[in-house]
């Protein structure tokens, strides 16, 4: 009888990892996620360090559904509006952090740039409510060293070292 | 925290210090040290100095002077700190695992920086630079047996911190420390809570699944045994075949009376030649036991003869490769394509189920059967195209970054392939053509061929090649091959998705991915060596 339980709770349990779709997951109450590097209104000679900071919630790969974690998205220079019923898309602008990087190698060309971070579920999807950080502007100057190379945005999946 | 000490006598080089002169105190002792630190070292002696010392003067140290601790002295390749609060102790240790986590994602596994962290909490005694009794020596023992990239706590800090930091603790039992008589509780602990739960409910969950299969398959079994000794004579003349077919059947029926989930009836169905129709996702990752328990109840299964994917033959050439409108996409350089195929359509998700079918890719995907597979990282392009190459004993593979270029322009050295102005039908990208946005692309082959008769080049999916991410072609070859050397972390995609717009459509157009990360936008197509 128990065996039949078992295998009951079984069925439950794999339809319901099956059918429950990551979309509109609820971050953790008083999560909060920031910059810890740059901060608003920061100006910048040429490519930098940009760290992600989150308080009260976990940095987890991108697939993996655990409560209360997330993996980093940054927007650079997006001004739709963020759409919480699609995956965070991804493109040059929406840079995906799924491997759980925390911090990423970004060089912009020079100018002011605004820089968002927006947690992602399992999924890509974000959180309802979304959780997001301030949208932050900073002002990138050419650095000696580059100038000429910077032309246009560099994307990157990953941080990207040297 | 230093001028409180500043009173006491030098005795550093004693090897008894006095007792009572000696501030002795409790405190929450953290270990560090990095993970086969002599490896690293013989591999780029200089670089991992730079680095390591990089990550104490960015990482570490900030991260204790944050958390209120001192740092006590910094040795080659480790650390050792003490805290007031052993919340804060851990807290440290979390964090900085974390961040490191984050540095070493973009390099390649041999370059990684991993720490050990054990944080216990004792009795010490407190010099300048350096901290001396038992709870010191258990904080190192916990470092040195915890994993790369883990924390690892005594009981002493659980005690004080299990109600007071949110975090998933996984007891690892007594553990015995060299020199010390009582053996030490220690604790893992997982940043978040619900991984510890999670992980508990996932193995439970299957252990429980591959229980019910061996029943169900050990059930089927023998039903099918006693329903085929009437008809003996009769089955002697059948199939391999229609005897699978047979104990498909038959557990289906006995089992149709209790209205049985699809997950029940299927282990018999598993490895049948490739049907067109999907496979019940409950079985996916259970690919071993499910495979074992149907070997029992079917014999000689034939094997499967996948349907290939179309392909198109190229005779190779020279093209310039690259563009001016991305940085990414610079230099332009020339390039020697040799004479290879590649499939006509991005992979359908009907061609990917047949591989999940055979339990040679790790998901059944779902949506319309014509449409392009969907949500695969690189690695699962992978298995795909080792087990097409396998099963059909000819070279398929990835196409490299260059021979999808060649491809995708179909001969000419326009912005599109269709000229230098975009045009709208033409390609599946955002507000590109009279289609609303989906949750998956339309079919495979919905849009015009480009000169070389290739559909999809350029919108629909996003498509993974065989080389590695590099931000710009300085250094890239020039024969055609993939770029393989470098950052590996992340691969190349191209093509942009449906839900790019239509700059991301031309031919030249690259961007990047995390190599094991799924994204509902990305996809592949296969080549082929002659």
């Amino acid at each position: 009888m128990r065996i039949v339980r078992l295998i009951a709770l079984s069925a439950v349990l794999a339809s319901i990892s099956c059918a429950a779709h990551a979309q509109g997951k609820p971050a953790a109450k008083d999560a909060l996620l920031y910059f810890i590097w740059p901060q608003n209104g920061a100006v910048i000679k040429g490519g930098f360090w940009c760290r992600f900071g989150l308080r009260n919630m976990g940095v987890t790969h991108a697939g993996d559904d655990y409560q209360n974690s997330g993996h980093h998205h940054l927007l650079i220079d997006v001004n739709e509006p963020l759409n919480v019923n699609e995956p965070i898309p991804q493109d040059k602008n929406h840079l995906h952090y799924g491997a759980g990087q925390t911090e990423a190698r970004l060089e912009l060309p020079p100018g002011k740039h605004t820089l968002q971070l927006v947690l992602g579920d399992a999924k890509h999807y974000p959180f309802s409510p979304p959780l997001v950080s301030e949208k932050i502007t900073i002002t990138v100057k050419e650095s000696p060293a580059t100038r000429g190379s910077v032309a246009g945005l560099e994307p990157g999946a990953g941080a990207h070292h040297h | 925290m230093r001028e409180k000490f500043r009173d006491v006598n030098s005795t550093r080089n004693e090897d008894v210090p006095p007792r009572g002169l000696m501030p002795r105190r409790l405190a929450a002792i953290v270990a560090g040290d990095i993970v086969g630190y002599s490896r690293l070292m013989e591999v780029d002696e200089e670089g991992t100095h730079i680095r390591m010392k990089r990550i104490q003067r960015d990482l570490i140290e900030p991260s204790i002077a944050e958390h209120q601790g001192r740092l006590v002295k910094t040795t080659g390749d480790g650390f050792i700190a003490i805290f007031d609060s052993p919340v804060e102790a851990v807290r440290c240790g979390i964090v900085i695992q974390q961040n490191m986590s984050g540095r070493n994602a973009s390099l390649p596994k041999d370059h990684w920086i991993e720490y050990r962290i054990g944080v216990n909490l004792g009795d010490v005694i407190i010099e300048d630079d350096d901290i001396y009794g038992d709870g010191v020596n258990v904080a190192v023992r916990l470092e040195s047996i915890a994993d790369p990239g883990e924390v690892y706590i005594s009981g002493g800090i659980y005690e004080q911190i299990k109600h007071k930091l949110v975090c998933g603790y996984e007891s690892l039992g007594d553990r015995k420390v060299k020199n010390i008589t009582d053996p030490v509780r220690v604790y893992r602990v997982l940043p978040d809570p619900g991984a510890l739960s999670r992980a508990r409910t996932r193995r439970e969950t299957i252990l429980i699944i591959l229980l019910s299969l061996i029943l169900l398959g050990g059930a089927g079994g023998t039903l099918w045994y006693l329903l085929r000794l009437p008809y003996q004579t009769a089955t002697d003349r059948m199939s391999a075949q229609a005897q699978s077919r047979t104990s498909d059947t038959v557990p289906r029926l006995a089992l149709n009376k209790e209205a049985p989930p699809p997950s029940q009836a299927s282990p018999a169905t598993t490895d049948q030649p490739p049907a067109p129709q999907t496979q019940p996702s409950a079985l996916v990752g259970l690919g071993p036991a499910a495979r074992t328990t149907k070997e029992a109840a079917i014999q000689a299964p034939p094997a499967p003869s996948p349907r290939e994917p179309e392909m198109s033959t190229l005779r190779g050439g020279i093209f310039l490769m690259g563009s001016n409108d991305d940085i990414t996409e610079k230099p332009v350089h020339q390039v020697t394509v040799k004479p290879f195929a590649i499939s006509r359509y991005p992979i359908s998700v009907r061609e990917w189920n047949q591989c999940a079918a055979a339990n040679a890719c790790s998901f059944v995907a779902t949506g319309k059967e014509d449409a392009p597979v969907t949500n695969v990282s690189w690695s699962d392009a992978k298995q795909f195209v080792t087990w097409l190459a396998g099963v059909t004993h000819k070279a398929y593979r990835l196409p490299s970054e260059a021979e999808w270029e060649y491809a995708a322009r179909g001969g000419t050295q326009t912005r599109y392939w269709w000229g230098d102005e975009f045009q709208a039908g033409m390609a599946n990208c955002k507000n590109c053509a009279d289609i609303g946005a989906a949750e998956q692309p339309i079919k495979v082959g919905s849009f015009k061929p480009n000169p070389f008769g290739l559909y999809d080049m350029g919108g629909g999916v996003d498509q993974w090649v065989e080389d590695c991410w590099h931000r710009s072609y300085h250094g890239a070859p020039s024969d055609g091959s993939a770029w393989v050397e470098g950052d590996c972390t992340s691969h190349v995609i191209r093509s942009g998705s449906w839900k790019n717009d239509q700059r991301y459509v031309r031919p030249a157009n690259r961007d990047s991915y995390d190599t094991n990360v799924r994204y509902p936008t990305h996809g592949f197509r296969v080549a082929l060596s002659p």
